[in-house]
């Protein structure tokens, strides 16, 4: 380049810089858009408006194809969850096994809890890895979207997809305890039974319960984050009532309160495991019944539920 | 998703946003100098001060905010720090609900932030596999793909370890990669290469210009203002969450400059 042609360059530069800023303010000016306006510009261009709900059906099919997703997820954070110590993996069996040596600990030799049992020991095993199922899906899917919010706020998936995930990876954690729990029924004393076939029923049943709790939860967490620290207390609270290592009918009778406290939904899936897997249990349908019924209740009014906040996660 | 019926070109907009206030709610706040006390409604200011126990403040982020891009474009977003830029981001990207106002956006967004976390305590590789399908491939693409986005990210052997492990380098190299990866309508990019090296910088600056020529948007944060000037053709400069000057690159970044030298002066 030549040094005239640097010149003519400089001096353009300077009549820019002459300029005020004001006249490149004005000129830079953004657009005043009105809504009306901006509306029409985006239906022509076939523009996709965010943070709106889209229609539950469309919502459904939506979380259906993200499906993968949810499996990938829970599959990871299952395995994360015991990956930070030296044990590992095997946390997953000792966590369980300690549990139900100190519950037996106390419960079957000091308070001696086990009237109308009579085998006390697969009666509490059942009680507390069934429950323990469900306590820890009730907690983590409480915080499914406050825990996430990194998640949330980096990528765009219906929300959904958090609580049912949340759900799967609770399940995924405790299967080493089922399996534990199917091994230690027979050295109990309990005879073999094609009963046993209908405990993963069972498991499916109280999943759909669990998934219910966790899209309502989730959600009123997400709008009133103090609730979550309501969640813990109300799961220690069910956890004494339950039934988990007393048998409700021996200890509350038989009258409109026992009804109530077996046919919660906690406690039914309790009780749908016991009749599975006890000789001393027969098969009920009204159990059965019920824990089908509180399942797809659940599930569905949850989902509903869950699906009018969508558009407002991750706001606060 | 975001099937559009018109044929994108330079002349149709890809992103229109009016009117965006962006308005979040802090919990942990410490009450004591209520500076922003006289913005928040009257309830709300009468339950603070009822409840000392109470920590809730309202930070309002976007003010106001409209404009429109087109497909192709590459836009710089310029400002000081805590000026709305990232929180505009989340807004076209669909990830932060707009307060008031209303935002539309052609297909797919990708933002790539500087926090954009993935899930840190899982390995890269499986942060491959989750981020893919959230972007919206299916696990055959995600698997297909899966060796170009490491080699690209140049992590290595690290891919099989917890991100917890990555540098903060290696961690943004690694999102960039997953990010780019599903080819997205918007690209968003928030300070992410800012802290990458001189090559992994290069690099991203061609994948850019890659994704451009697909007639994909992209939307740059940097305070880099060389950055800006390389690889964006506009800018939007924000100010105290509002949107102050939407103009040519030249001139909108010369104006910014202009106001620091004057605030330093
Ligand atoms: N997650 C958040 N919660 C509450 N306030 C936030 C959050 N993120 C950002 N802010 C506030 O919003 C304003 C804008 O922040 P941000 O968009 O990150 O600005 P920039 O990216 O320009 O630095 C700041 O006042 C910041 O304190
Ligand atoms: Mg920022």
């Amino acid at each position: 380049m030549t040094i005239g042609s640097d010149q003519v360059v400089q001096d353009v530069q300077d009549v820019q810089e002459v300029e005020s800023g004001e006249d490149v303010a004005e000129r830079n000016r953004p657009v005043a858009l009105g809504p009306e306006e901006a509306a029409a510009l985006a239906r022509a261009a076939g523009l996709e408006e965010l943070g709106v709900r889209p229609g539950l059906r469309g919502y459904v099919r939506e979380v259906w194809s993200y499906r993968h997703l949810v499996w990938h997820l829970s599959s990871a954070q299952a395995w994360a969850t015991n990956q930070n110590n030296y044990l590992g993996q095997l946390w997953a069996v000792l966590n369980p096994l300690l549990l139900v040596g100190s519950y037996y600990l106390i419960f079957g030799l000091l308070l001696k809890t086990r009237g109308g049992t009579s085998n006390y020991i697969a009666f509490l095993t059942i009680g507390i890895f069934v429950f323990g199922y469900s306590a820890s899906a009730i907690i983590a899917g409480s915080r499914a979207v406050v825990g996430q919010i990194g998640l949330v706020r980096a990528l765009r998936f219906p929300r959904a997809v958090l609580p049912i995930s949340v759900t799967l990876t609770q399940f995924l954690v405790n299967v080493p305890a089922f399996a534990v729990l199917m091994v230690m029924i027979p050295l109990t004393g309990e005879p073999f039974s094609p009963h046993w076939l209908l405990f993963p029923v069972a498991l499916l049943l109280q999943s759909l319960i669990n998934l219910g709790l966790a899209f309502f939860l989730a959600r009123l967490v997400n709008a009133a984050r103090d609730s979550a620290n309501l969640v813990p207390v109300g799961v220690r609270l069910a956890r004494y009532v339950s039934g988990v290592f007393f048998s409700i009918p021996h200890y509350a009778g038989h009258g409109l309160v026992s009804a109530l406290l077996l046919y919660q939904p906690l406690a039914v899936s309790m009780t749908t495991a016991r009749e599975a897997l006890m000789d001393q249990y027969p098969l009920t349908w009204g159990s059965w019944v019920a824990a089908a019924v509180w399942g797809v209740v659940l599930c569905a009014s949850g989902l509903v539920f869950f699906w009018r906040g969508e558009g407002r996660y991750g706001s606060n | 998703m975001g099937a559009t019926d018109v044929a994108p070109d330079a002349t149709t907009p890809s992103v229109v946003c009016s009117g965006l206030d962006i308005v979040y709610t802090v919990f942990g706040a410490k009450q004591k100098g209520t500076d922003t006390g006289g913005e928040l409604p009257l309830v709300e200011r009468l339950l603070a001060r009822r409840n000392p126990v109470s920590s809730v403040r309202k930070v309002h982020a976007v003010k106001d905010v409209s404009f429109v891009v087109n497909h192709g474009e590459a836009v710089g977003i310029i400002g000081r720090n805590g000026s709305g830029k990232s929180t505009l981001l989340r807004a076209i990207a669909g990830l932060m609900p707009p307060t008031n106002g209303r935002v539309w956006a052609a297909g797919r967004p990708s933002l790539l932030g500087v926090n954009a976390v993935l899930l840190t305590g899982l390995t890269g590789a499986k942060n491959v596999m989750i981020g893919g399908l959230a972007l919206g491939l299916t696990p055959a693409q995600v698997r297909d793909r899966y060796a170009g986005i490491v080699d690209f990210s140049g992590i290595g052997d690290f891919v099989d370890l917890p991100m917890s492990a990555y540098s903060s380098g290696m961690g943004a190299r690694l999102r960039f990669a997953i990010s780019t990866a599903a080819a997205p309508d918007i690209l968003m990019i928030d300070e992410a290469l800012a802290t990458g090296d001189a090559e992994f910088q290069a690099r991203s600056r061609d994948r850019i210009a890659e994704i451009r020529r697909d007639a994909s948007t992209v939307f740059l944060v940097s305070h880099s203002n060389a950055a800006i000037r390389e690889s964006c053709d506009r800018v939007l400069w924000m100010e105290q969450g509002r949107l102050v000057m939407d103009g040519p690159t030249d001139e909108v970044v010369r104006a910014y400059e202009q106001s620091h030298r004057k605030a330093t002066a």
